[in-house]
């Protein structure tokens, strides 16, 4: 019989040596100024993401980049997608600057006049006939002279509504802006490389927001994993099982943070809003296997009772190894089609959901069932230390 | 017993099939105004494209908007958006001091986003008669102060602002030509009518946010608080003209500054090109889980197959039910779901199998594998709504929306997983070809079928 808990030294080596790498790189994030590290998305930087084509297929990733240098964007970075689009990311463009357009601005062809009504309706109010003409300009004083035709001061304000001029159709995609820092730029991006044919997308967001975002999560991080500490405690009626869920939860969280820390340092791969939903499932769904293995636990001890926990647990391992690998296996199966088939929208999101739920069939199996044996064994040791027939007698009841 | 869980899951069957299938079926409404709701798929912004816009509501004049402001400036913004003609827009309150606005299929942004976002300082601005004021005209009224009580002025000043505004409306003048009405709280009205006393033919103008949308001529003295505002033209007012006036007066101010924190604009090209492609990721991850389960687990697996594609009917159901506005997240939340959803599954059939090794008959170890596998189960549930629950309690409107999916996948399994496997596996193991030992996948010499006990005779333990 395979003996996981007599080789235990060899797993708590493993697992430090596929979570210390990935925390060094996490740790490198704030002190190397974002070269090296975790990479944020603008969800928690803030800044805008920018998805458009031009007509002219032939312009080039640094064409436009140089472009965006000599607008202001020092720091912009620009990639080219296989269909031909531009991904544009600006740090910290503020779309805010758009100007309010007082938009429902009425087209009035003749200057309106004021006058006291006593109701909405149109019954002679006392006021009204006194003033029964509008009066056709402005300046002019008003006359008895009914005549609606406009008088030639008038003419002006018939020319074009101050409206936003509309930027021409664009068949499918969305309008390319005009207004603001952003409407500058697309200007600027048309005049030097010929129009925008078509844009994908564009996203802006507020330095606001993105402090939020960081703090929420770490939040929403810690809140989860306490739950699953105080779900795992009560139903088991023991904190040690609680508290090496918990670990093994932690172990996963690293690794997926960690493995995202590395790509990020050489791939450039970027953590969006939806990482923390994917670090939460994690943490709910890599918990399922340690809670099978316990389950397990909990029956071969009482039915065994007579035994070494090592063996118990080594028992409890083995026969539920089949059913942790299959549970996960389906969950995997349906994370890897999505990853190859979903497209990019959802791609580190599902990645992260991928490597959090392989780490966690892991930990569940080599990380908290090892800790729970190391810790019981302490606890044993020690409690024999100070009453030893006591211990003697638990043992064998 | 089992005949009422039969009966509870064909009902629910055929709702679900029902509510997933039958064309333009309405669900009534709960109160009379609101009538009927068609009962339909509803996509988030990144699946049909649209832009999605988010505001913080700014505290101003040292108040911090309170809830009830909060719904103000949302009642306010959500009059702006539907007098676009926007069709099925969303605008709601976030938090404490957010309201994220959603228009579906919206392309010119800008003008849309112009109107929502801004603030609205609406002011009542007399023109001293030196000067001239034309519609669409800026007027910059940051260093302006209000006007001296009386007499003339040399410059503009601002008599009262939009907080004076009751009502308006659109009416008509005394020739039946279109017009704008609005009427005066009391303040405004007392102002507004010494002034127009006292400045008969001189020009007063309706700013709003440094714009002048209306530069009419006062008429007359105007006591009482009701106005008029009659145009030039012939017949009036253009319709439209006089409800962009109207709006303004209406929903021109708000109480508190909005900023834009976040702004979203997705193609609906791209939204299509996103549905399609999670479309088909879910159908193939979909049709690999129930591959796998067939050949793992034979009999047993086709028969959590069928929960898993009632389980499938009966979430998509209730999505449309809700309404469940559908994100791209939350179609990979639906995914996952489906491999999670068989979890059950395999943790009662492993246990099954377990039991026949010890010699149970098949509808012992049956029994036995969900009635010891149901503690896992429940506890795995669990963990699984508590993160959900967190994520859809304290995240984003995004999160939320996976969140939600999640949860309900998470319940709806515990009930097909469990609940409608049991009941069917029963059935089928009761009949006669269904007792071969090669449809559970384990050796002949493992396979015991009688109903009755001989494992209890033989008094093996299970376990080790």
């Amino acid at each position: 019989m395979f003996d996981v808990i007599g080789k235990r030294r060899w797993f708590f080596a493993f697992s430090l040596l596929i979570t210390i790498p990935g925390l060094i790189f996490i740790l490198l994030t704030p002190f190397s100024g974002g070269k090296a590290g975790l990479k944020f998305s603008i969800d928690y930087t803030g800044g805008t993401t920018w998805s458009i084509k031009f007509a002219d297929r032939n312009v080039t990733a640094t064409q436009v980049r140089d472009e965006l240098v000599t607008l202001g964007q020092a720091d912009a970075t620009v990639a080219k997608t296989g269909t031909g689009f531009f991904d544009i990311r600006l740090s910290k463009l503020d779309l805010r600057t758009v100007e309010p357009t007082p938009t429902p601005v009425p087209t009035l062809t003749a200057p309106p006049t004021v006058v006291p009504t006593a109701s909405a309706g149109p019954s002679g109010s006392p006021g009204t006939s006194a003033v029964p003409a509008p009066t056709p300009s402005p300046t002019s004083a008003p006359t008895e002279s009914a005549a609606p035709t406009p008088s030639p001061t008038s003419a002006p304000t018939v020319s074009p509504a101050p409206s936003p001029s509309p930027s021409p159709g664009i068949v499918g995609g969305s309008q390319v802006p005009t207004d603001g820092e952003i409407g500058r730029i697309a200007t600027g991006l048309q005049e030097a490389l010929g129009p925008i044919a078509e844009q994908q997308s564009l996203s802006s967001i507020g330095a606001v927001v993105s402090s939020d975002l960081v703090n929420q999560a770490v939040i929403l991080i810690l809140v989860g994993s306490l739950g699953i500490l105080g779900w795992i405690t009560l139903r088991f009626r023991d904190v040690k099982m609680g508290v090496t869920a918990l670990v093994a939860l932690l172990h996963d969280v690293i690794v997926v943070l960690g493995i995202f820390a590395i790509l990020g340092t050489f791939l450039g791969v970027q953590i969006d809003g939806l990482f923390v939903t994917a670090m939460l499932t994690v943490i709910g769904f890599s918990v399922h296997d340690t809670i099978v293995v316990f389950d397990r636990v909990r029956e071969n001890r009482i039915r065994h009772a007579g035994e070494p926990f090592a063996e118990v647990v080594n028992h409890s391992l083995l026969q539920t190894f089949g059913r942790s690998v299959t549970t996960s296996f389906t969950v995997v199966l349906t994370l890897t089609a999505l990853l190859l088939f979903g497209g990019s929208a959802t791609e580190e999101f599902v990645l992260a959901l991928l490597v959090g739920i392989v780490s966690g069939t892991y930990s569940s199996v080599f990380t908290a069932s090892p800790l729970l044996v190391v810790w019981q064994e302490r606890e044993d040791r020690q409690r024999g230390r100070t009453s030893g027939p006591a211990a003697a007698r638990r043992a064998s009841a | 017993m089992r005949r009422t869980a039969l009966i509870l899951i064909a009902v629910i069957g055929v709702f679900a099939l029902v509510i997933d299938f039958w064309p333009r079926l309405r669900l009534p409404g709960l109160d009379s105004e609101s009538g009927s709701r068609p009962i339909e798929t509803k996509l988030g912004l990144d699946l049909q494209g649209g832009l999605k816009v988010e505001y913080r509501v700014v505290p101003s004049g040292g108040k911090t908007p309170t809830a009830a402001d909060l719904e103000v400036v949302r009642g306010i913004m959500d009059n702006r958006v539907n007098s676009t003609g926007v069709a099925e827009p969303v605008v709601v309150t976030s938090g404490t001091d957010r309201i994220v606005v959603e228009l579906p299929g919206v392309t010119d942004t800008a003008s849309v986003r112009a109107l929502v976002g801004q603030t609205g300082r609406l002011d009542f601005v007399p023109i001293p008669t030196s000067a001239t004021i034309t519609q669409g005209q800026d007027l910059d009224l940051s260093t302006v102060t209000n006007c001296p009580a009386g007499g003339t002025i040399t410059s503009i000043c601002i008599l009262f602002s939009g907080d004076q505004l009751k009502s308006a409306s659109i009416g008509s003048d005394q020739r039946g030509n279109r017009a704008v009405n609005f009427v005066l709280k009391s303040g405004g009205s007392d102002l507004f009518a010494k002034w127009t006393a006292a400045h008969v033919n001189e020009q007063f103008a309706i700013v709003l946010d440094s714009s002048v949308i209306s530069a009419p001529t006062i008429q007359g003295a105007i006591t009482g608080g009701n106005v008029q505002i009659t145009s030039g033209n012939i017949g009036g007012f253009q319709q439209k003209e006089a409800k962009q006036l109207v709006d303004v007066l209406r929903f021109g101010a708000l109480p508190f500054p909005v900023e834009e924190l976040s702004s979203d604009t997705i193609a609906p090209t791209l939204g299509l090109e996103f549905f399609n492609k999670s479309l088909l990721a879910g159908a193939i991850a979909v049709g690999l889980v129930l591959i796998f389960m067939l050949l793992h687990y034979r009999l047993p697996g086709a028969v959590a197959n069928v929960a898993l594609i009632y389980y499938a009917l009966v979430l998509f159901a209730i999505f449309r039910l809700i309404p469940v506005t559908l994100t791209l997240a939350g179609i990979a939340g639906f995914v996952l779901s489906v491999g999670m959803a068989v979890d059950a599954n395999i943790l009662i059939f492993e246990r099954s199998k377990e039991e026949l090794r010890l010699g149970k008959s098949l509808p012992q170890a049956i029994e036995a594998g969900f009635s010891r596998a149901w503690n896992s189960i429940l506890d795995s549930n669990v963990s699984s709504l508590i993160t959900a629950s967190i994520l859809y309690f304290f995240g984003s409107s995004v999160i939320q929306g996976f969140a939600l999916v999640l949860i309900l996948g998470v319940l709806v399994s515990m009930f097909t997983a469990v609940t409608v496997t049991r009941t069917f596996l029963r059935i089928v193991v009761a009949q006669e070809w269904a007792r071969k030992a090669r449809l559970y996948g384990i050796s002949e010499s493992e396979f015991t079928y009688r109903p009755t006990g001989r494992a209890a005779r033989r008094g093996v333990t299970p376990g080790v």
